[in-house]
């Protein structure tokens, strides 16, 4: 493979990663958006949605295969329970840290991390768990790049809910109230707009976005086990900084960078691959010290 | 866990009595109340490694109990408490001491060398035998304070076998990807190493972060490297992921695993991927022809069969047991004392030891994945 090969690859490989940082980023953005909450517990309803997934896909599979079609129906079915899962947790654990100190709620979301991950732990006996996916390893070689149909698929449904999602938050009623209550809650309340069950729809989607990424993670990369989670979150976590927290274009944008930045920063002769989370939080520190708003994100008074 | 937590509306003397109680109870454990011998097992019951340390453990256990049948050891039946490792050096150390000091005999166990290097001082302070089944880093080697004794061949032993089976397999450049513990970076250096004075090459040395799921960018380097071979020397957990994504980005050449992947499991997560991989093993139960018997108890007590390390686990007790026996007393010197001399047949061969306590011969095989299975190489 010469240089230029390799860009290509890389690129492929960085657009496959950044979709994922892309969709997890998204809930932590929107999240922040409504309710100010760094959701600390987003990374952990990302391995819910793998492991859910896995489980509807084992019930599925007798009768519809282990290809991308049982994928694809248990992802929609996974995104659906979790984002039930993730309007329950809003409602069981934050709803009512809502007007206590900031502080309060950052450390309940950490409690729910550790509850989702440890009842997993406990649930899988922390085994690595086969998804049982078979995806097959066709895919299109135009000679300086091999893209697999899996990593067009992948791309392409991130892509599809990412400009679903874009769709409801410009176009529709509800996302014009969830942009509302991210400039001033209160006044969206004096405003008659239901706050309550606007917060409901954004932890609902939210968590769907997640859980759609799980159950693809799942299925494209063969294994799912209890701490997938962990280091997903504090990536998209970056990549919603990177873009600028509580903006929605800017989480898609700085998942794709991220993503891009990890598949080339690689690639530099002297950075190993072992280098790569390193380069990735190097990105956050300097993004936080020299743009703490992001790349889209509007400069606010108020801020964590 | 007992516990002894009170409401809201209980009253003092509840309290008080509690309290009694759970001291009571904390006496009554700390007081070796009827003849017994409790061995510790250190292995990983938790984390990725969980299957391999669950399996050592439940090893250990049937030699226990088929020593316990016979009329124990000295007179006194064996019991096990498990100290779980997690496969992690700072849970390792607060296992490690945790079975320091609940009156253990001796310890067998050690699956993951990264965890079982810093217990080696914890155990060499307690002065307590420590039978090491598994893990076989060379890095325990120096760490070793003289009371622990490695029965699984060490990482030179693999590299020799890696070494001859490239060149056998007309093998010019290797990939070596190792996961940056303890035991992969260790086996990646002295494959290097070796590889590299027959006189070969290695076009890509990477190292891949523990936990994560992408892979991407190792296969991109490994691609453009375009070696003959490539060697995953880390478990079977991510090097399934490795293997399932090399062969996913159309890497033809030939992949090799050591002896921390050569799972069952890597089946099931690498999928076809995993076809025609080769592993480097030390020889598992089905490949012993002294196991058969142990197959089948293992099996019955256990409802699945043994994996890869519990023969050497279950050799491990018996060889503990032995040299108790032996040194007449379960004064922690004089075990380790006939520990040194030992001679012991067990399932997977001969163990004596060499001056460094390390196993004096090695019993390395090369394994082959075909129909989702390992089979016999040669």
């Amino acid at each position: 493979m010469s240089v230029f090969d390799i860009f290509f690859q890389q690129l492929v490989n960085g657009l496959v990663l950044g979709s994922f940082y892309a969709l997890v980023a998204l809930g932590y953005t929107m999240i922040f958006g409504v309710v100010k909450l760094l959701n600390f517990a987003h990374g952990d309803i990302y391995m819910v949605g793998g492991f859910l997934g896995f489980l509807i896909l084992s019930v599925l599979a007798p009768y519809v295969g282990p290809g991308w079609t049982g994928v694809a129906i248990s992802m929609v079915v996974a995104m659906i329970a979790v984002g039930f899962l993730g309007v329950f947790i809003q409602r069981i654990a934050y709803q009512p840290m809502l007007n206590a100190p900031r502080l309060s709620i950052l450390i309940t979301a950490l409690a729910v991390s550790l509850v989702l991950q440890n009842g997993v732990l406990t649930l899988t006996n922390g085994q690595y768990q086969p998804f049982g996916a078979d995806l097959g390893f066709g895919g299109v070689n135009l000679g300086f790049l091999f893209i697999s149909y899996n990593q067009m698929i992948l791309v392409g449904t991130a892509a599809a809910l990412m400009i679903g999602l874009e769709l409801f938050v410009s176009r529709t009623q509800y996302g014009r109230a969830m942009r509302a209550i991210s400039i001033d809650k209160d006044m969206c309340r004096l405003m008659g707009i239901n706050v309550t069950a606007v917060i409901a729809v954004t932890f609902f989607i939210g968590s769907a976005l997640a859980a759609a990424a799980g159950t693809m993670a799942g299925a494209y990369y063969g294994s799912i086990w209890y701490f997938m989670g962990f280091l997903i979150g504090i990536k998209a976590f970056t990549a919603a900084v990177i873009g600028g927290i509580g903006s929605i274009p800017g989480a898609m944008l700085g998942g794709l960078i991220l993503g891009l930045l990890e598949a080339f920063g690689t690639q530099i002769p002297g950075i190993g691959s072992e280098w790569k989370d390193v380069f990735s939080f190097s990105v956050l520190i300097l993004v936080l010290v020299l743009k703490p708003t992001g790349l889209l994100g509007k400069s606010e008074q108020e801020r964590m | 866990m007992p516990t002894a937590t009170t409401g809201m509306g209980e009253n003092l003397t509840m309290k008080i009595t509690a309290f009694l109680a759970t001291t009571a109870i904390a006496v009554a454990l700390a007081a070796p109340a009827y003849a017994e011998m409790k061995i510790g097992i250190l292995v990983p019951t938790t984390g990725s490694e969980a299957t391999y340390g669950q399996d050592m453990a439940n090893a250990v256990d049937l030699a226990i109990s088929e020593i316990n049948a016979a009329g124990g050891v000295l007179g006194e039946q064996l019991s096990s408490v498990v100290g779980d490792d997690g496969c992690d050096p700072q849970q390792a150390v607060n296992a490690a001491s945790k079975l320091a000091s609940s009156d253990v005999v001796g310890v067998v166990g050690g699956y993951c060398s990264g965890a079982t290097v810093p217990t080696l001082k914890i155990f060499g302070d307690a002065g307590l035998p420590f039978v090491i089944a598994a893990a076989n880093s060379t890095k325990l080697i120096p760490a070793n304070p003289g009371d622990a004794f490695m029965i699984n061949s060490t990482g030179n032993d693999q590299v020799a076998k890696a070494v001859e089976y490239f060149s056998a397999n007309g093998i010019k450049s290797l990939a070596i990807v190792n996961q940056g513990d303890a035991y992969s970076q260790d086996l990646a250096d002295l494959t290097k190493k070796a590889w590299e004075a027959a006189g070969n090459t290695v076009p890509a040395f990477e190292v891949a972060n523990k936990g994560e799921q992408d892979y991407s960018a190792i296969v991109t380097a490994i691609r453009s490297a375009n070696p003959d071979a490539v060697f995953w020397t880390a478990y079977y957990a991510d090097g399934g992921l490795l293997i399932r994504q090399l062969r996913q980005a159309g890497y033809q050449g030939k992949i090799a695993v050591g002896d921390g992947s050569n799972s069952p499991e890597l089946f099931n997560i690498a999928g076809s991927a995993a076809e025609g991989v080769v592993g480097f093993s030390n020889p598992t139960a089905e490949f012993l022809p002294a196991a058969k018997s142990f197959i089948e108890d293992y099996s019955a007590a256990y409802g699945s069969a043994p994996g890869p390390y519990a023969p050497l686990a279950y050799d491990g007790m018996k060889l503990l047991a032995s040299a108790i026996e032996t040194a007449g007393s379960t004064d922690s010197a004089a075990i380790v004392d006939a520990l040194k001399a030992a001679d012991y047949q067990g399932l997977a061969g001969e163990i004596t030891f060499t001056p460094e306590n390390t196993l004096a011969r090695s019993n390395f095989v090369v394994l082959q994945g075909a129909g989702g299975k390992w089979t016999l190489a040669e």
